[in-house]
Formats: structure tokens, sequence, C-alpha cells
């Protein structure tokens, strides 16, 4: 799904317009706020498989980025209205990560990017 | 290729800059064309490592050493250990702090994630500190095709 149709889709803003690395594009998603689930769910993602994957949290710090930067996921999706600082936001675009942002929780998010073909990570896994 | 050692300090409670020493070490790994799977494995380890001593201990360092046939990361800490390693490898056991969980960690998945990636790890602790060593073997496997 392109990075516009999922800006209007969850009425999302990106923090980092002018990250020159960032992606335009997410095809599946991972949702929590514990990062060591994200850790140790996606450590066997094949990453050719996974690409353009987005991680949907509520977690608005440095370690959401490096999460997600160690995982190969290119985007990062704040819900809940949370707003990353400045410094999250220079990191990420050092890393190359895309910053989007909702004022939508959690639940309402994930069910919008899902009935949208946005896929799971099982779904991955089991066309692999 | 050049074998490659770098040693790091981990400053108490630094969550902001926990996860540099993993960054770093991709970017060194990629450099010798490993493979995304290979370097996710440890940079996952080393991770979650740093976050260990980070929100666990009084402080530490890490040492990276990368030759051609393995990667191997030492990691050395100050108090106050791990009183039961035992418990600490069990899925979900955690003793982390509300600072810890705030900042994403803490769900007790840690020791059993660097156990789960890593091909050798050694671990011992005691009131004084806790020692980890892991190693992870590079086949030609490991290589990006």
């Amino acid at each position: 799904m392109e990075l516009k149709s999922v800006l209007e889709l969850l009425n999302a803003k990106q923090f980092n317009l002018e990250c020159p690395r960032c992606v335009k594009e997410i095809n599946y998603a991972f949702v929590c706020d514990l990062m060591s689930d994200a850790l140790m769910l996606l450590k066997k993602m094949p990453s050719h498989i996974g690409a353009h994957g987005a991680l949907v949290t509520g977690l608005v710090t440095n370690q959401a980025l490096r999460t997600a930067e160690i995982l190969d996921l290119e985007t990062i999706i704040f819900v809940r209205g949370k707003t990353p600082t400045q410094s999250v936001i220079d990191l990420a675009d050092e890393i190359g990560i895309t910053l989007i942002g909702t004022q939508l929780t959690m639940y309402k998010t994930s069910g919008l990017l899902y009935i949208n073909n946005v896929k799971s990570h099982e779904s991955v896994l089991e066309e692999s | 290729m050049e074998n490659y050692s770098q040693d790091y300090k981990i400053e108490r409670n630094d969550i902001a800059n926990a996860g540099t020493v993993a960054s770093l070490t991709k970017r060194a790994l990629k450099k010798r064309g490993l493979s995304r799977e290979f370097v996710k494995q440890v940079t996952i380890g080393l991770y979650e490592a740093e976050i260990n001593v980070v929100i666990h201990s009084y402080g530490g360092t890490v040492k990276v050493v990368i030759e051609d046939d393995f990667v191997e990361i030492t990691f050395q800490d100050v108090g106050p250990g791990i009183p039961s390693i035992e418990k600490a490898l069990t899925k979900g056991y955690s003793t982390a702090s509300s600072y810890a969980i705030e900042n994403g960690f803490g769900a007790g998945m840690g020791l059993p994630n660097i156990q789960s990636v890593s091909d050798e790890m050694d671990l011992q602790s005691s009131d004084e500190g806790t020692y980890l060593h892991i190693k992870f073997f590079i086949t030609k496997d490991c290589y990006a095709s």
C-alpha cells in the first residue's frame, strides 16, 4: 500500500518529510508496545519477503526506532496521538525510517490496515 | 577481511543511547557482505544485552569482535547481578522496573531471546556483576547471495 494512501486511511501525518531514504510503501505491519516481543517474533522474518514493513506502536522513543532498525522495518506508525521529540525525528532521518502518526487507537489502526490488505506477520510467513 | 574489534562503555539508565552499539555493529556486518538474516540475529542478541546492562546494572562495557568465521560479543557489568539465572532464562520472567517497561522493555524476553539467536552463550553472575559472552559462527550461508 502506498504511503500516501496509508496517510489518508489513518488521517495521519508524516513527521520526517525531508528524509531522503524513507520509503513510500507499506506492505505488512506488526503491532506492539513491548520491543522484545517484536524482536522475538520477527527475528525469523525473511528479509526479502518482509520488505516495506511497519511497526505500529505507542512507544515514541529511540527504542522503537532501534527495534525497527534491527528488524529492517522501514516505517513506524505512532498511534493514540503520540508525537515524537525532535531528537527522535533526527535519529529517524539518520537511519532512514519513515515516522508517521495518527490520533487513532492501536485497534482501529490495525483494523484499517488489515482490511486494506496490509499483511500480518502470520500471512507473510504462510506465503514464504 | 581485516578483523574488527571495538570496545564501548554502557551507562546505567542511559536508555536514549541503548542500541547504539547494535546499530554500529549492524553497519560493520553489512559492510562485510553478511546477509540481512544473519545480521539480524547478531544485532538482536547485542541489542537485548545492551538494554539489560542499561536497565538492570550500574553500568558496564561491551567488546565486539568480528573475524572471518565468527562474531564474538562480551559484556561485563557492575552489580547487582542476576539472583537466579534459571528464572531469568524463562520466557516472561522479569524483574524490570517500571522505568524499563515505560521504555518498551521488561517483558521477560531479553535473555531467552539472546539465547535463541546465538550459537554459544556463557552467562555468569554474582552480586558484583554479570558476564555475558555470546558467539555467532559465520559460515558460507551467512553471506548475502
